[in-house]
């Protein structure tokens, strides 16, 4: 058994802590005041090579193991970058981009991978729909074969980065008998007719995320457009849990960190009753369980990982613990967090404020937690 | 609206916590630690205390010997007993409220007059039979059954974990009269007595909390039971248990209370005396804060007992839900509360010497009985999706 | 970065496992249960068994007769003791951990040979003499003296909750060999022998749960120590705790590992077995999701314990805090997950029958012994503050 880290790692890990720093936190601030996606933040983030760490280098990357994306997404958050950046890279990459790469033809990873990985272009996955959420496998978008093309139809809800996305990775039915095992990808451009964003959508938090209702409108997808296989879609779907149980919740494990950092500073510096309230043991309770609560995600987050990188095929349980821990223990840290920040944990100017907004989505996103209690219990009890 | 308590449950409220700290709460500790046979033996001496005290008959009419409390007044004076001693307040309400108010709300004439008086007098103790080793949340799965059989009605199966079983002289058990298809109207209840012919009670049950409680299982080998102590109408048990439930669900989220109460009182007490530091322990905020947490939680539970008791007395139709949430928070808080309270007491907190190692064991079965908390739960949604 | 076991630690989870399954569990409930004198009995056996496996050598070297297992490979098998016996856990962990550990690393070699190979085989039975009824987290105000005399030291005052006091040969006890004024570097530590004048044990102090581990105050009455049991310098006492304390609490954490993996086992079994409603408990939400939070819990205790382990063996400077984080976090989760499977059991929860209601009792006493939550969220946050 062994938690350490190379130096190699380290030192990458301290290279993006720096560039959040300086570069992307100040931008968090003001992006997630306006409710805007910040390009800004996003071409600086491609140039670093983020939004294509892991890919191999002739699509632009830099060929990075899973856990060292992690401490990059972990990294990036810590310094201070917000969890609507970090979601969007987080769906950008992992959920699009990297399922082209895994199941997607030469072509077509010719196509979109590498201007993919630049950030030149912006990718999301839509597999959520209105009457679809943590019943998956009900998706009722349909995938009709017309000759070498295939006509879609549907539409999908809370769809990551859809308003401004150039690729779409999106799982539509093409055999409702055959249900889960009946839905199939495919790779949809903005400019396809019958394709578009039907709303976009005001949310609590991730606030420089921007999310959109999708139509389906008779759109028309060339044949060359399917990933994967026919019929092959939820699986892929559920493949992209790797990722989204380790890189995706990553950048909770690092605002977490930023939070502590922030509460410490801010629990020495505020006086009342004539000392810092860091000497009063209430505030230390907080401290300490926040604390621990990081150590413990980390831990779990960094095993998901791992296993990955080990080749290992991702074990179910270990990413539905790793996942529900982070939402539904995470959630009453924040809180504890602004709790710290007294009134002015309340008010936009303070960080903790935002990341209590951001933190909410983990208990909801990528699989609630009760899904993932579901998940677990049905694998103990099997 | 009116949040205080009248004279006279203030009056009682005194006297019976000065009747309950001097002739109870000496024996509460002996009573969980002794052999079974000493432990019955205080047990009945603490009833027939209450019975002169009077307590016993609070939830019974004058006519019987009773004084006729409304719940809210009971539910004062419950908590006085509650706080001192667990097992004696479960045994009591085992027999005065889950055996006799079936009687009492379902009885005829001739059977209040023959079990009510000895009831409250503790000449007599009743146990209450429902749960059985395979019905237990699913209480409608019961499989004792009652065959009527001329004058009387054959008993056959078992019940389990039965407050009072070892000592109780009279029993109102559930069996199934009905269709087995007809679950939920197929169930009567029938006044058993000790010395009928096929009826016999286990030994008594170890258990972690609550030891002086005597509980057993019960037997019925083709039992014998007169046609006339059958228990109002047939078939109607689960209807009867319906509207009694509430009152059970009510007791037990006021032993929930008491056994909370006496964990904070130990707790402020203990955190004013220990110096650790150069200071009470109370003093630092680890501490005090828990302390903060424990009067919040035993003061929402209390209003919540309040307001079920006061729906209940009104029959009002939200009366059986708030006896839910009641019972949910109280009992919920309580087990919190006593393992606060074991934290307060550091290593003495585990020594079997103080209070709090006991209530700790007493508190969890809130949680359990009368409808485990996921019960209660299931109930309470059931009530809001219906409302919204 | 390695989260996966080597083949030894393998190996040794596997025969270990079955070793404690076959060896010690079959005893658990009886040595919770037996009166002291034969628990005493059983725990001496569960102590001998254990050393023939090897176990109790697994922290010492091999010159002394141990194997000299890494933090982590001893992790491995201390879950699968402490998941069948929490009191035989606590007992081999006091004698051959604070004990042992204490002589290990501050012993001169005469001290280490003549105790270390006899409390690795269970000749010797140690325990280790800090607390005080005065002193409990407050420890720096231990009031137990120590007057240099001659060849000789003469103690004086006493200890309490001594696990193993009751039938330990030989003892570390603390002592204030300093001046007064100097708290935290006036403490010094001694090898104190059964049998040495003025030394005694008390009676078995009543537990609410590890009723099997003996524990007991010692006395110290004019107790007369020569000088050659002085363990390390005079006044390091303090220091010595200090880097001996994170063994401590990373083998607490493992207890509470051990008994929240034994609370899910039986939960899971009983939500299998059990049927109500027609379908097994465990098909209701309200009953799978504490299955799941159990194990979502556990594997962070685990793996805060492992990397607590990974960091001591390292001789990292974070190693006691995250000591402190895995003990505080295992320990609450064990009282959670215990409360959790109670529940699910119902009405056999808390019968003495059932494991889990001897769980529910091993299970609290983990927030309190080697550093309070409180304590240790206190040292957590002080090493937070002194970081940002």
């Amino acid at each position: 058994m062994d938690f350490a880290f190379t130096d190699e790692q380290l030192a990458f890990r301290e290279q993006v802590l720096k560039f959040s720093q300086n570069e992307i936190a100040p931008l968090s601030e003001e992006f997630d005041e306006k409710g805007e996606f910040c390009w800004e933040a996003w071409k600086k983030m491609g140039e670093f090579g983020l939004l294509g760490l892991h890919f191999p280098e002739e699509y632009g990357g830099a060929n990075a193991d899973v856990v060292t994306s992690c401490m990059a997404a972990e990294a990036l958050a810590e310094g201070g970058a917000d969890g609507g950046l970090t979601l969007s890279w987080g769906a950008h990459t992992f959920l699009c981009a990297d399922t082209i790469f895994v199941h997607g033809t030469p072509e077509q990873k010719e196509k979109y991978v590498s201007k993919l990985a630049s950030g030149e272009w912006v990718g999301c996955m839509a597999l959520t729909e209105p009457n679809a959420g943590s019943d998956a496998a009900s998706v009722a978008t349909t995938a009709v074969k017309k000759g070498d093309r295939y006509v879609l139809n549907g539409s999908k809800m809370f769809i990551t980065n859809g308003p401004i996305a150039d690729v779409c990775v999106v799982y539509a039915s093409t055999d409702k008998e055959k249900r889960h095992m009946g839905i199939s990808a495919f790779i949809v451009e903005k400019d396809y007719k019958g394709f578009g964003v039907s709303k976009t959508l005001k949310k609590m938090g991730v606030k420089t995320s921007t999310t959109a209702e999708l139509y389906f409108d008779d759109c028309e997808v060339p044949e060359e457009n399917v990933l994967g296989e026919i019929g092959n879609g939820f699986p892929m779907a559920l493949q992209t849990l790797e990722w989204d149980r380790s890189a995706l919740l990553a950048p909770f494990v690092g605002g977490m960190e930023f939070v502590l950092k922030q509460c410490s500073q801010y629990a020495k510096d505020r006086e009342q009753f004539g000392r810092p309230i860091a000497q009063f043991q209430a505030i230390q309770q907080k401290l300490a369980d926040i604390k621990c609560f990081v150590e413990a995600a980390r831990l779990l987050v960094y095993k998901v990982a791992w296993n990955k990188d080990q080749g290992s095929a991702l074990n179910h349980m270990e990413a539905a613990v790793a996942k529900l821990y982070v939402g539904d223990w995470g959630m009453p840290m924040i809180s504890e967090a602004v709790q710290i920040h007294g009134g002015y944990g309340y008010m936009h100017e303070y960080p903790v404020e935002r990341v209590f907004r951001d933190t909410k989505l983990a208990q909801i996103g990528g699989g609630t937690s009760e899904i993932q209690r579901m998940i677990i219990s049905r694998l103990l009890l099997s | 609206m009116d949040y205080s308590l009248t004279d006279e449950q203030l009056a009682l409220q005194e006297s019976f916590r000065k009747f309950c700290d001097k002739e109870i709460k000496p024996n509460a500790d002996k009573l969980d630690k002794a052999d079974y046979a000493e432990a019955d033996k205080l047990m009945k001496q603490n009833f027939k205390k209450l019975a002169e005290f009077g307590y016993t008959g609070m939830c019974h009419e004058e006519k019987y010997g009773g004084s006729g409390k409304d719940l809210v007044t009971q539910c004062v004076a419950q908590e006085e007993l509650a706080r001192v001693c667990a097992a004696t307040f479960l045994s009591v309400g085992g027999s005065l409220g889950l055996c006799g108010l079936p009687i009492a709300h379902f009885g005829t004439d001739a059977q209040k007059k023959k079990y009510l008086p000895k009831l409250i007098s503790t000449e007599m103790i009743g146990a209450f039979g429902l749960t059985e080793p395979e019905a237990g949340s699913d209480a409608i799965g019961i499989k004792t059954t009652a065959r009527k059989k001329g004058d009387r009605y054959i008993l056959n199966g078992s019940k389990t974990f039965i407050s009072n079983g070892p000592i109780a002289d009279i029993a109102v058990v559930m069996a199934v009269t009905g269709k087995p298809e007809e679950k939920g109207r197929n169930v009567s209840s029938f006044i058993v007595e000790k010395g009928m012919k096929g009826f016999s009670a286990g030994k008594h049950l170890d258990k972690m909390g609550y030891r002086g409680a005597p509980t057993s299982e019960l037997f019925f080998d083709d039992c014998e039971v007169p046609a006339e102590n059958l228990l109002g109408v047939e078939n109607e048990g689960f209807i009867q248990a319906m509207k009694t439930l509430e009152y059970g669900r009510i007791g037990m989220a006021v032993v929930a209370l008491g056994i909370a109460v006496a964990c904070m009182e130990e707790s402020i007490t203990y955190a004013k005396e220990r110096h650790q530091f150069g200071r009470p322990i109370g003093k630092f905020q680890m501490v005090g804060f828990k302390l903060s947490d424990m009067k919040v939680l035993t003061d929402v539970s209390r209003l919540l007992i309040y307001k079920a008791a006061w729906h209940k007395d009104n029959n009002h139709p939200e009366a059986a839900t708030m006896a839910s949430i009641a019972k949910l928070t109280a009992s919920e808080a309580s087990t919190k509360i006593s393992s606060w309270a074991v934290q307060i007491h550091g290593g003495y907190g585990y020594m079997t010497e103080y209070p709090v190692e006991r209530l700790y064991r007493d508190a969890k079965l809130g949680e359990i009985g009368e409808g485990t908390s996921e019960i209660q739960r299931l109930l309470i949604a059931r009530d809001v999706l219906a409302k919204y | 970065m390695d989260y996966s076991l080597n083949d030894e630690q393998l190996t040794l989870q596997e025969s270990f496992r079955k070793f404690c399954d076959k060896e010690i569990k079959p005893n658990a409930d009886r040595l919770d249960k037996a009166d002291h004198a034969e628990a005493d009995k059983i725990l001496r056996q569960n102590m001998k068994k254990l050393a023939e496996f090897g176990y109790t050598g697994m922290f010492h070297e091999e010159k002394y007769g141990g194997t000299a297992k890494d933090l982590i490979t001893r992790c491995v098998a201390q879950e699968e003791l402490a998941k069948v016996c929490a009191a035989s856990y606590l007992s081999v962990g006091v004698s051959l951990g604070l004990c042992g550990l204490f002589i290990a690393h501050f012993g001169t070699d005469e001290q280490k040979k003549k105790y270390l190979p006899k409390l690795i085989s269970t000749d010797m039975i140690g325990a280790f003499g800090l607390t005080e009824p005065e002193a409990g987290s407050d420890v720096m105000n231990i009031q137990t003296t120590a007057e240099k005399k001659g060849d000789r030291y003469i103690l004086n005052g006493s200890k309490t909750y001594i696990i193993n006091g009751p039938i330990a040969d030989v003892a570390i006890i603390m002592a204030v060999t300093g001046k007064p004024e100097e708290k935290g570097g006036n403490v010094s530590s001694f090898i104190v022998e059964k049998g040495m004048k003025g030394f005694s044990a008390g009676e078995h102090l009543d537990t609410m749960g590890h009723r099997g581990a003996p524990t007991s105050e010692l006395f110290f009455n004019d107790c007369e120590v020569p000088a050659e049991n002085l363990l390390g310098v005079e006044n390091q006492g303090f220091i010595q705790a200090m880097t001996t304390l994170e063994y401590g609490r990373i083998g607490i954490a493992m207890l509470a590992l051990g008994i929240s993996v034994a609370c899910m086992e039986e939960s899971i079994n009983y939500a299998k077995e059990r049927q109500q409603f027609g379908k097994p408990i465990g098909k209701f939400q309200m009953v799978g999701f504490k299955l799941s939070d159990m194990k979502v819990l556990i594997d962070v205790s685990r793996l805060l314990a492992y990397k607590a382990a990974w960091l001591k063996e390292k001789n990292d400077p974070e190693a006691a805090t995250m000591a402190s984080i895995a003990k505080l976090t295992a320990t609450e989760a064990s009282t959670k997950i215990s409360g959790w499977a109670v529940q699910i059991h119902g009405g056999y929860g808390c019968m003495t029958k059932y494991p889990v209601e001897r769980l529910y009792r091993d299970a609290k006493p983990g927030e309190i012994g080697e550093g309070t939550s409180d304590i240790h969220r206190i040292l957590i946050a002080r090493d937070v503050l002194a970081k940002y």
